[in-house]
């Protein structure tokens, strides 16, 4: 029997599988490990800059150039896409509107515009006129209150006002005898009612004067809410700034879309690489997982393929500066690497914006074709968009992979 | 442990094929985020710490001794999505930490499992009120470390080998061709009703059953850092899985024990054999061998309902196999069965991890999540398909656990469960 295949654990890959399985389709998800969500900052960008900050983000989807993923999806699908996974996962994980960016403080102290965020999150919001404590714990590291509130305080709020921000530690090892726990061992810790009491005391105890306080994402992992149980102890609004990896708020959003993807029926195949594929007439008939002691083919309807880019080993550059695509050999918007990558660090480099094209059901096209019949690409691997500058690759995900999906049930109905 | 087999494991960590992997990691922290061990002991520094950055460093010298509270769950390669090696590393390197600084003789004990089994067989009540006896318990702690609350096999007074010699012979003539039933040391001695179901499901599916003589693949002794007597166990159960036949598929019941013959032996112990690698290729865990038939339309699924809610946990050592959750998917086919999984990395006692006097409370705090769940969820029975994973289950919850098959075997109205209607 065959069943739609799925391959990359990331947000699009998620989002392909779960939306097929709903959809009553038999789904196999293949992944070559746990996906990056658990490396995200837990929230949803649609478009962040477009090169200036964007405020309004479906209106600069609406307005991107030709050859970005964006182009041919359109706004309305875009937001129809982001609300469909904010309602799968529901108020007590994603919250917002795709029509507005928040513009929230990252764990350096700069403001970074995103949409969809988690309820923990929101009144982190940078608004002219408001005082924030940044409260950081000594014993956890990759968070110091100084830089942050030092780097908000001397940075204008998106809306032109200023903003104060102060310092404060408090002092509570989640661990006994340990100096520099992650996050997670906190979020861990959290989960607790009584810690999370005693953290909400020092917190407390420590935020001084302000409308907000801003503390590190370690809220909890698998108890959500946390973040209200000690709002309610300070008295004010607190919001989580996310931290770099292990980063909480993204396991969240892996851990419950997982959850979802099993209680929806879907086969998921984690740990094993798909390292080749058979077709005939034009069509994927089975992929080749690499699973313990052989391999094994899956019989292919079709196939979602979100295996990500450069970062996860999809598309590589050789050491003659070739650029290629590992599994399927799909053709790219360039093969050649050396013209891509400009001298200046920070500026774009046109490499990154490599991928495959697709048609307008999102199948990968060579020319105006589409490579194979039942091929679909979403997510990273799709070509027209340097994601990180524009903060705009979890949007792209979501996305393109409700369009793979769609046409494939649509196809199927 | 000589010097000579010392110098050996780190020749061979320093050559190691695999170790090129550790070139791979981009320190993105996604094996922290999974490892069960480093989530309840700040004892562990967690698998991107002892591996790929202790790695560096191990030039001649074992640099994180932590290494040793790996429990070998094998869950950071699993979900590393840059393809490093990370467990299958620590595990050697924690081999040659402990071939250069000594074994100790509880380990060298508790890896014995197929000579516990013929020891205590005959003796069986006796065996089993012995370490059923919490004064003897605590002596067995205090003398060789083993710890007094950990689960301990039941002997029985037949042997798998007893049963299949003195049950009747099959009355159906095979339908389908022939399978070699690989049961493992439990399923020898210690928890025989698993390979009694799995046998009869195959057979009343239409398959020949073939159950050659069988020793331990060894997992245990690796686990322990026992690589050669590890090898020498595996390559012996190798000779005896491929004495029937190089065609048939070996199906194993034997959870974990099946990811050893797949691919353990060879990617820790470092097993280069091409018999080693046919057995792997064949080797199918019996819910993977039901699936496969499923898929291909090949199963009947002519099953009665079981009425029950019963929570399902994957044990690491099977989800490392690359094949999903065949057992939970097969156990949904039954009408009325209400299949919860664990959603658990790690019951804790990986083997012999929670057996050592050491590693018992951490051991105890990996499970708690699922023990918690099987107790909330529970309606008299659990199921799980590896042997130790249902004996660490049962110990800590009190609920009977029963390999997935047993289930099937009843759906299949080959028998039932007791104690389900």
């Amino acid at each position: 029997m065959s069943r739609d295949i799925v391959i990359g654990a990331g947000l699009a890959g998620l989002c392909a599988a779960l939306r097929l399985a709903q959809a009553g389709r038999p789904v196999t998800l293949v992944a070559k490990g746990a996906g990056g969500l658990g490396l995200s900052q837990g929230t949803i960008d649609i478009l962040g800059y477009a090169p200036d900050r964007v405020f309004a983000p479906l209106d600069a989807v609406g307005a991107v150039a030709s050859d970005h993923p964006y182009s041919g999806i359109g706004p309305d699908a875009v937001a129809a896409s982001a609300a469909w996974l904010r309602d799968e996962l529901g108020p007590e994980l994603l919250v917002g509107d795709p029509g507005v960016n928040l513009h929230l403080p990252t764990a350096l102290g700069s403001i970074r515009p995103t949409c969809l965020a988690q309820p923990s999150m929101v009144e982190g919001a940078i608004v002219g006129g408001r005082r924030y404590a940044v409260v950081g714990v000594r014993q956890l590291k990759d968070f110091s209150p100084e830089l942050v509130a030092g780097n908000l305080a001397r940075t204008p709020a998106p809306d032109g006002g200023a903003i104060e921000a102060h310092p404060a530690w408090i002092d509570l090892p989640a661990r006994p005898g340990e100096a520099d726990a992650s996050g997670l061992t906190y979020a861990r810790a959290l989960d607790d009612v009584a810690f999370a009491d005693a953290f909400a005391a020092a917190v407390a105890a420590v935020a001084g004067e302000c409308d907000v306080v801003l503390l590190p994402a370690v809220l909890g992992l698998r108890r959500l809410g946390v973040w209200r149980q000690v709002s309610a102890r300070v008295g004010r609004p607190v919001a989580e700034v996310p931290l770099q990896p292990p980063s909480v708020p993204g396991i969240r959003l892996y851990e419950a879309l997982l959850g979802r993807l099993r209680a929806a029926g879907v086969r998921h195949v984690q740990g094993s690489l798909v390292t080749g594929f058979q077709a005939k007439d034009g069509r994927l008939r089975s992929v080749t997982v690499a699973a313990a002691g052989g391999p094994r083919e899956l019989a292919a309807a079709h196939v979602v393929y979100a295996p990500g880019g450069f970062e996860s080993g999809a598309l590589a550059v050789d050491s003659y500066g070739t650029i290629a695509e590992r599994l399927f050999g799909l053709p790219l918007t360039a093969s050649s690497s050396p013209d891509l990558v400009g001298p200046d660090f920070w500026a774009p480099h046109r490499l990154f914006q490599v991928g495959v094209r697709t048609d307008a059901a999102g199948r990968p096209v060579d020319g105006e074709a589409a490579v194979y019949a039942n091929l679909y690409a979403a997510g990273g691997l799709i070509a027209g968009a340097e994601r990180w500058r524009e903060k705009s690759g979890d949007g792209i995900a979501v996305a393109t992979a409700v369009r793979a999906a769609d046409a494939i049930i649509g196809g199927a109905a | 442990m000589s010097k000579d087999e010392a110098k050996r494991l780190r020749e061979r960590l320093n050559n190691e094929l695999n170790r090129a992997t550790l070139d791979h990691c981009v320190k993105c922290t996604i094996c922290e985020q999974s490892c069960p061990v480093s989530a309840v002991t700040p004892l562990f520094s967690g698998p991107k710490f002892v591996g790929p950055q202790a790695e560096r460093f191990r030039d001649g010298e074992s640099v994180d001794h932590s290494v040793d509270y790996c429990s070998s769950c094998g869950t950071c390669s699993v979900v590393c999505p840059q393809g490093v090696k990370v467990a299958e590393l620590n595990s050697l390197a924690r081999a040659v930490m402990k071939a250069e600084h000594g074994i100790p003789v509880r380990d060298r004990l508790i890896t014995q499992t197929t000579l516990m089994g013929r020891a205590m067989t005959p003796l069986a009540p006796v065996a089993n009120a012995v370490l059923g006896n919490s004064a003897a318990r605590r002596v067995m702690e205090l003398a060789v470390g083993v710890a007094a609350s950990a689960p301990m096999p039941t002997a029985h007074g037949q042997t798998l080998r007893g049963w299949l010699k003195k049950r009747p012979a099959p009355t159906k003539a095979p339908t389908r061709g022939p399978v070699i039933f690989f049961h493992g040391c439990a399923g020898a001695f210690f928890e025989t009703e698993a390979a009694k179901a799995a046998i009869e499901v195959l057979e009343h599916l239409g398959f020949e059953v073939i159950v050659p003589e069988q020793g331990c693949c060894g997992l245990a002794e690796q686990s322990n850092g026992l690589f050669a007597q590890a090898s020498d166990a595996v390559l012996k159960l190798v000779g005896q899985l491929r004495a029937p036949g190089t065609a048939a598929p070996v199906v194993s019941v034997a959870g974990s024990c099946g990811g050893m013959l797949k691919h353990e032996a060879h990617e820790i112990l470092g097993l280069d054999d091409p018999d080693l690698a046919d057995v792997g290729r064949r080797t199918r865990d019996i819910s993977e061998f039901l699936m496969e038939l499923y898929d291909a339309g090949e199963l009947p699924t002519d099953f009665a309902p079981i009425p029950l809610r019963v929570p399902y946990h994957q044990p690491c050592q099977v989800r490392s196999q690359g094949m999903g959750m065949p057992a939970a998917d097969l156990l949904r086919l039954i009408p009325e069965l209400e299949v919860v999984e664990s959603n658990a990395v790690c019951c804790g006692i990986a083997g012999t991890y929670g057996l050592k006097k050491e590693k018992y409370e951490i051991a105890q705090a990996v499970g708690k999540p699922l023990f918690d769940l099987v107790l909330e969820l529970n309606q008299g029975l659990a199921a799980c398909d590896t042997e130790t994973c249902r004996w660490q289950i049962a110990k800590s919850t009190g609920v009977k656990t029963v390999h997935p098959i047993q289930l099937v075997h009843q759906a299949y109205g080959l028998g039932r469960l007791p104690g389900l209607g």
